[in-house]
């Protein structure tokens, strides 16, 4: 394990803590000073609505189109929303400088002291998002995080922003049970690393198993456990992995729509958070476990419900499933209509997925 | 008529205590309330028609408080109205009376009849007299104590003394059995209706459990008293023609004095005395120059063949010119006479003609209101009727004829209002505000219109917030200045109202609603003989309607004013929380000390549109 010398870090968390601080403070000041002119200020917000997700061939994820609403304070029925985004700016302003951590619950209760009063939390959550469309960053940057929690583990050294724990560092193979990914993980900066590779996996049974196999050390790698569709900031820190340390990512799940899709969450983002950029690892790879996987490698089988078809035929229609082994193994999952998780390899032995199937599928990456 | 002995002849006190339930009195609950109906209301009518506002004092006292329910009672009514004759007195209240009334004008009640039934139920309950004491001049007063004598209709007089007093007035006082524990509310009800619609009146009520109500006039200016009218054509049935006819006949005259002075004084007879033969030759000289009575005289005469001596001493007592029979009563020999009149003599015809009444144009035009010699004549062309037609030769099957095409003729002028009390705006909006206090009232007076030849005119008030309890629509109905009751469901201006879309008037949910509707007709369409709903007439429905949707539409626009005013308020109210919020925040976030001065924005908020 190679130290580097402290100065060289890359001050990435610092920088955007920075640039967001600088964000919040010219919104602030913009409406400062329309107040004090005598202005009703407003916010644009840009529309979330299905008719203004676009799919953007060129930066492979989808993303908001140009409709934008104006919330406006003059306006009556805007006035309350209106005030609710301020207060939220305002209170993640403090967040974001006290370096304080909050959760979309704390959102919700924390308003009440400002008699700003949000009728229930998906009212405040609703509110979140529109704070995030409008900056361009996603919530976890404005130290709130959902309750959702994944996790990593590998040769990965990190150091602690969060108060109290300024300077400090870790490295995230000390603890056999990996590490939250959470908000002091999230601000952390990437200092070192040995491996040359990123495991994303679907389930923590497996990233037990991959830990105990020692996967990271036998494939140099960092393995982080997904915990089914990977959080915001788990896709986050994957893509900080790849972008900052150069690691490409590669993603196992189980052999369904779901987990195909997890991947391709990973890889090109969701439509939820169009509004948002960053948080895509374009370069991802989707491992397995394929479709055709099922086939070749004789997999234990469940029937697949109504509703996983029903799934197919919708993402059949995602501009992102139109070629290659994306529209492939959905055609095959779609013709079999049975599915494998990723434990169905244990009818093989516990370890042959690791010792068989992913130097295997690391191998057939290479070309793909 | 052989079977004649089978239809026994019973007194109209008779008839009425026979036939008490179609009157209200029915059981004692109802008893009780129909008693004091009759009586304030009776109050109220001889007020109103002497121009004099009203003080009415009702009390209800039970005789022995601690007997249950039903039990009699001792209800008062007092007056300070013009009074009745002492002389009138024990007719007025001790006889059912009848009267045959062809003029047309409103009022509460028909005169005396229900008071006279409470009186007489009152004697069949409790077996008490009616104490009635009356002052005309305000000097002395009448105290009278009756009974009625059911089976002769003739009043028994108990007592009768005479006192001091310095007021006028009238007060009954009669024992009946009523209950009073489910009578209660309805008469409260009466009395705190009542008052609402006669707000020139002060009424109040000492009830059996000590409790009293006040209610003291809120205007001092009476509306104006109607007029007396003829009926209009399109009003009367056979029935009402019938003995309009018999009214018009010319009389037999009395051969009296007076008469004969008369009779002497146009033959040139005034000094000189003829025998029989000698007057009816030189009658038939002067036959032309004499007056219609003379001629009648002389027709008589000519009958009975007497001199003017000999006339003076007889009666004529019946003249049937269809059995061509006279019959007289002679003094002088204390005995009745009848003699055959010959047809073909010219007398018996002169007799014929006077007994044949009116010719049917100038019935009509003399008897009718809204009737002109041009209407009657072409009215007689339409009904098949020679204009100079004697209606006193009219066959029963020519009368039905004539009353149907009465109601038939197209173009008779519709009733004349000038019969009908409505109370008017000004009263009504005084009364229905001292009663409401509500945020927001408007009346209206429609303007008179009429349903079969009966003329009537709406008057309705409608008064929003205030004081008024949320709860839904609350409507008083009125009739001739009596609050309805019952049997509200039936009625046509509940229909009306229910009918009503009222969120096109901007009133939604339970509203703080009262609406005030009083119907004056000379002739009120009853449904039930109970007086307590008035029925679906169309014409009544139209103005009722036209009424309502006048109110609604002054109430849309009060309550659009106050709608903007309550959104101006909420808008204020939200910037001003508002405001000083984002105010807070964005110094925070500019990283400024001083808050930016908002203050201008609050009051320019107040101005802006709702946009949306």
């Amino acid at each position: 394990m190679k130290q580097k010398p402290k100065k060289s870090i890359k001050k990435s968390t610092e920088e955007r803590r920075k640039t967001l601080a600088q964000l919040l403070k010219n919104k602030g000041a913009e409406i400062y000073d329309e107040l004090d002119s005598g202005k009703f200020p407003s916010f644009s917000v840009p529309s979330r609505s299905v008719s203004n997700i676009v799919y953007d061939k060129k930066l492979r994820q989808y993303i908001l189109g140009s409709n934008a609403s104006l919330r406006s304070s003059r306006n009556m029925s805007q006035l309350r929303s209106f005030t609710q985004l301020m207060w939220l700016a305002f209170f993640a302003n403090r967040l974001v400088n006290e370096k304080k951590s909050s959760t979309l619950r704390d959102i919700y209760y924390s308003s009440q002291a400002f008699a700003v009063d949000f009728e229930d939390q998906p009212e405040s959550d609703n509110i979140i998002v529109d704070l995030e469309a409008v900056l361009t960053r996603p919530r976890e940057d404005l130290h709130i995080f959902p309750e959702e929690r994944s996790s990593v583990f590998g040769d990965l050294v990190i150091e602690y922003t969060v108060p109290g724990y300024e300077g400090r560092r870790s490295n995230l193979s000390d603890h056999p049970d990996g590490y939250l990914i959470g908000p002091s993980l999230s601000s952390a900066e990437l200092v070192d690393t040995s491996a040359e590779l990123v495991i994303a996996i679907e389930k923590g049974g497996l990233f037990t198993r991959f830990v105990e196999e020692k996967v990271d050390k036998k494939f140099k790698s960092i393995i982080v456990d997904t915990a089914g569709q990977a959080p915001r900031s788990t896709r986050y820190l994957l893509k900080r992995l790849h972008d900052e340390m150069g690691l490409p990512v590669v993603i196992l799940t189980d052999g369904d729509v779901y987990g195909e899709h997890i991947a391709m969450v990973i890889k090109s983002g969701s439509a939820n958070a169009a509004h948002l950029r960053e948080l895509t690892v374009p370069d991802a790879k989707w491992l397995g476990v394929w479709a055709s996987d099922i086939e070749k490698y004789k997999l234990p089988t469940i029937p697949m419900t109504e509703s996983d078809i029903k799934r197919i035929t919708d993402l059949q229609k995602d501009p992102r499933y139109q070629e290659g082994n994306w529209k492939k193994q959905l055609e095959i999952f779609k013709r079999i209509k049975r599915k494998a998780e990723l434990e169905a390899f244990s009818k093989y032995g516990l370890t042959n997925i690791t010792d068989k199937y992913l130097p295997e599928k690391l191998e057939l990456a290479k070309s793909l | 008529m052989s079977s004649k002995g089978s239809f026994a002849q019973i007194s109209p006190s008779e008839f009425f205590y026979k036939n008490r339930d179609l009157a209200g009195f029915s059981n004692p609950t109802r008893s009780l309330y129909t008693a004091v109906r009759e009586f304030v209301e009776n109050s109220l009518d001889a007020c109103d028609q002497q121009g004099i506002l009203p003080d009415v004092h009702l009390a209800i006292k039970a005789v022995d408080p601690e007997k249950p329910d039903p039990k009699p009672y001792i209800l008062t009514v007092k007056d300070n109205g013009p009074g009745i004759e002492s002389k009138h007195v024990p007719l007025a209240f001790g006889t059912v009376l009848y009267g045959s009334k062809f003029g047309l004008k409103q009022a509460r009640g028909m005169f005396g009849l229900g008071a006279t039934m409470a009186i007489l139920y009152g004697q069949i309950t409790t077996n008490k007299p009616v104490y009635v004491k009356s002052s005309t001049d305000a000097q002395t007063q009448d105290e009278y104590e009756l009974l009625l004598d059911i089976q002769k209709n003739k009043p028994v007089i108990l007592k009768h003394e005479t006192k001091e007093i310095s007021k006028t007035g009238l007060s009954v006082s009669i024992c009946l059995e009523g209950d009073y524990s489910k009578a209660g509310a309805k008469i409260r009800d009466y009395v705190y209706q009542t008052s609402l619609i006669t707000p020139y009146a002060t009424i109040t009520f000492d009830d059996p459990k000590g409790e009293k109500f006040r209610y003291t006039k809120i205007v001092r200016s009476m509306p104006p008293a109607p007029t007396i009218l003829n009926p209009h054509p399109y009003g009367v049935d056979v029935e009402t023609i019938k003995r309009m006819v018999e009214d018009s006949k010319f009389s037999i005259p009395t051969v009296d004095n007076k008469t004969i002075e008369k009779v002497r004084s146009e033959l040139g007879l005034k000094k000189k005395d003829l025998n029989y033969s000698e007057i009816m030759s030189r009658a038939k000289k002067r036959w032309s120059s004499l007056s219609r009575m003379v001629r009648v005289v002389i027709a008589v005469m000519s009958f009975i063949k007497k001199d003017f001596d000999k006339l003076s001493k007889i009666r004529i007592d019946d003249l049937d010119l269809t059995a061509k029979q006279l019959t007289y009563w002679d003094f002088g020999e204390s005995k009745s006479f009848t003699i055959d009149m010959d047809p073909e003599s010219d007398y018996y015809k002169q007799l014929t003609n006077t007994t044949q009444g009116e010719m049917l144009v100038s019935f009509l035009t003399k008897r009718f209101q809204r009737v002109g010699r041009t209407t009657a004549e072409k009215f007689s062309e339409f009904a098949g009727f020679k204009p100079e037609k004697r209606i006193g030769t009219m066959t029963n099957q020519e009368l039905v004829t004539l009353s149907d095409s009465l109601q038939k003729f197209p173009t008779f002028l519709s009733p004349d209002p000038s019969c009908l009390a409505p109370l008017g705006t000004e009263p009504l909006e005084k009364g229905m505000k001292a009663f409401f206090n509500p945020d927001f009232i408007a009346v209206v007076q429609r303007g008179a219109s009429a349903y079969s030849g009966f003329p009537f005119v709406v008057e309705m008030g409608i008064a929003y917030g205030g004081e008024i309890p949320s709860g839904g629509t609350k409507v008083y109905r009125f009739a001739n200045r009596i609050p309805l009751l019952y049997d509200e469901g039936s009625d046509v201006v509940l229909k009306v109202v229910n009918e009503t879309d009222w969120s096109r008037y901007k009133v939604k949910g339970d509203p703080p609603l009262v609406i005030v509707s009083h119907i004056c007709s000379t002739k009120i369409p009853y449904k039930t003989v109970g007086k307590e709903n008035v029925a679906d007439r169309p014409e009544i429905e139209r103005e009722l309607r036209l009424a309502l949707q006048f109110l609604s539409r002054k109430l849309a626009s009060y309550m659009s004013k106050r709608g903007q005013a309550e959104m101006d308020k909420k808008r204020a109210n939200l910037y001003s929380k508002y405001i000083p919020l984002v105010a807070q925040f964005c110094t925070e976030l500019a990283g400024k000390k001083k808050e930016p001065d908002y203050k201008k924005m609050l009051k320019e908020a107040v101005t802006i549109e709702t946009e949306t």
